[in-house]
């Protein structure tokens, strides 16, 4: 068996914040394969985005390794020095943000900022080439265009060209299509899609947005309190979610009710952690808690054809879905 | 029969750029939108749609250019004689709370400026932010010291303490996580069985918004292309364009 592109294991990850630390992740394990789409969903503050950037050590300076290992394409990033990461940037991962206008440089038109991300002094033609499976026609216009001369769509479209510019083995988008319209949301998601598949790279996608999650990926790794709490394919984790916190996300998500159904809320608020969690951090909003979820840490478990993350998963995959209350 | 709270007939409004001979372009044509006591409708579509200009007209913050426009069944008038019947809520609560106001304070503003006396400000605000599910303990807050999902209940407080007849939800929810979101929306329902409001909840997020509403409009370029009961967007909405919306959920 060949090594996983990515290979996260245990890491924890520190804010400093001055007067006290916070921890984003808490432990986070994953293994990411070639060729695959996995989707990472949480809240805010879930830790998804630290664990995406720490990926390629693109953390703000006040955040701190405190344990774990990650490896990328065979790199240890967290020892790596300076010259190996910029290689590894510039070769392996490519890196899609959540709002193009802020990810282009204002300054430079299309052209340019293009042909950096390509490396060297590529010709027109295959600069237009490469916008040009990106989506993007009237390549002409577009080359000469300044970034805020293009919608959103457009610009995102841009930013995914030069993210796979390079032919990246992995790719790493967090939140694509937060700022986009919605009815363009899912043309730009299937380009992604379509260029990954294309180029055999492995994609990320952080989102919170579990139903264009459910389109577009393979597996999806579920986060909570800075650990991935329950890991496994798409139609497994979604059709019958075994950790209670998905299946929150799953009845709080307005698109699934009925008419007339009312939404369940998650009540509470996601915890913020000082130290490593010793108990289960999701007792206090949990339904399905009992004393065994406050004093013992859950550790990840093989069930069902999934990892999770839950003492209580026997009781949360056969509990029956709530009855909503009719209201309207 | 109550005459509907907000009436717009034909309403046009056309922006200009440039002097004289300039390019004409119309935000919104022709669109006509009733909104009753108690009833939320529901305005979707995408950017550049005319939405936040339609919302806009309503409020009386923008003249129609062409169209009529009534409020309760007499014309729209002034905005100060409007003071109090009309409200907004935003997207984003970091941006529509001032950071440097207590949060009771930000809720008090409406009524100091109709002129509510302060025994009975003090009373109202802390019944109202019991009403959005907030502690009073939190009108002593700064909107800094809060989450996401609290400060919008912030701004929904500010938005209904002078009971206001009409309000307008322009994205209120879009910026929300998953988990508050439902919670908003819920809050949203609540309060207006409680205070039979007329509501238009703008959004571009169909499913949020078939949740909330009555009733749907969905505009594409300046025009209301389909308008119909909520619990069609749940089965078979005429409009290609509904339907395309439909098809992202």
């Amino acid at each position: 068996m060949t090594a996983p592109l990515v290979d996260i294991a245990d890491l924890v990850i520190g804010y400093d914040t001055g007067m006290r630390q916070v921890r984003a992740l808490d432990g986070a394990s994953l293994r990411i394969d070639e060729d695959e789409t996995l989707a990472i969903v949480g809240e805010s503050g879930s830790g998804k985005t630290t664990l995406g950037m720490a990926a390629g050590r693109l953390l703000p300076p006040e955040a701190k390794v405190i344990g774990g290992s990650i490896h990328v394409a065979g790199v240890d990033v967290t020892r790596a020095d300076d010259e190996a990461l910029r290689r590894l940037r510039h070769d392996k991962l490519g890196f899609v943000f959540q709002n193009p206008t802020t990810a282009l440089d204002p300054t430079l038109r299309i052209g340019r900022q293009v042909a950096l991300a390509m490396g060297g002094r590529p010709p027109p033609e295959a600069i237009a080439e490469l916008l040009s499976r990106a989506e993007l026609n009237e390549s002409e216009r577009i080359l000469r265009a300044f970034p805020h001369e293009l919608s959103g769509g457009m610009a995102q479209r841009v930013v995914i060209a030069m993210a796979i510019a390079r032919r990246p083995h992995l790719l790493i988008a967090d939140e694509p299509t937060a700022s986009l319209d919605a009815s363009i949301r899912e043309k730009v998601m299937s380009t992604l899609g379509r260029l990954r598949a294309e180029s055999g790279a492995s994609l990320v996608i952080l989102s919170h947005d579990l139903r264009m999650v459910a389109r577009h990926a393979d597996r999806v790794a579920v986060m909570y309190g800075g650990r991935i709490v329950e890991l496994g394919s798409v139609t497994r984790v979604m059709q019958a979610p075994a950790h209670p916190y998905t299946r929150a996300l799953l009845t709080a998500a307005a698109g699934n009710e009925r008419p007339g159904e009312r939404l369940c809320p998650i009540p509470g608020t996601p915890p913020i952690l000082e130290s490593r969690c010793e108990a289960c951090a999701y007792a206090d909003r949990c339904a399905f808690r009992e004393t065994r979820c406050d004093t013992e840490r859950p550790e990840a478990r093989p069930f069902l054809g999934r990892e999770v993350v839950c003492h209580r998963a026997e009781a949360v995959i056969g509990a029956p879905t709530q009855a909503r209350q009719e209201d309207r | 029969m109550e005459p509907p709270v907000i009436a717009l007939e034909n309403v046009t409004v056309t922006y200009r750029s440039g002097f004289l001979g300039g390019t004409a372009f119309d935000a919104l044509r022709g669109v006509s939108l009733n909104v009753s006591a108690g009833e939320t409708v529901g305005l979707v579509g995408e950017s550049g749609s005319g939405k936040t200009t339609l919302g806009r007209v309503c409020l009386g913050l923008l003249h129609p250019t062409a169209g009529r426009m009534h409020f309760a069944g007499t014309p729209f008038g002034g905005l100060r004689q409007r003071r109090g019947q009309l409200s907004v809520v935003l997207q984003h609560p970091e941006w529509a709370l001032n950071p440097r106001l207590r949060c009771g304070r930000s809720v008090d503003e409406p009524l100091i400026l109709t002129g509510v006396p302060a025994a009975a400000r003090r009373k109202r605000v802390a019944e109202i932010l019991e009403q959005v599910g907030l502690d009073p303990s939190f009108a002593a807050r700064l909107p800094g010291q809060l989450s996401g999902g609290q400060r919008q209940r912030v701004a929904i407080a500010r938005a209904l303490v002078t009971r206001p007849r009409f309000i307008v939800f322009d994205e209120a929810v879009s910026a929300l996580d998953v988990s508050v979101q439902a919670q908003v929306l819920n809050l949203i329902r609540d309060l207006q069985e409680r205070h039979d409001f007329g509501a238009l909840f703008i959004s571009h997020d169909i499913a949020a918004t078939r949740y909330v509403s009555h009733r749907i409009a969905v505009m594409l370029k300046g025009e209301i292309v389909e308008d119909g009961p909520a619990g069609k967007f749940y089965a078979s909405p005429e409009h290609p364009y509904s339907r395309a919306l439909l098809a992202a959920v």
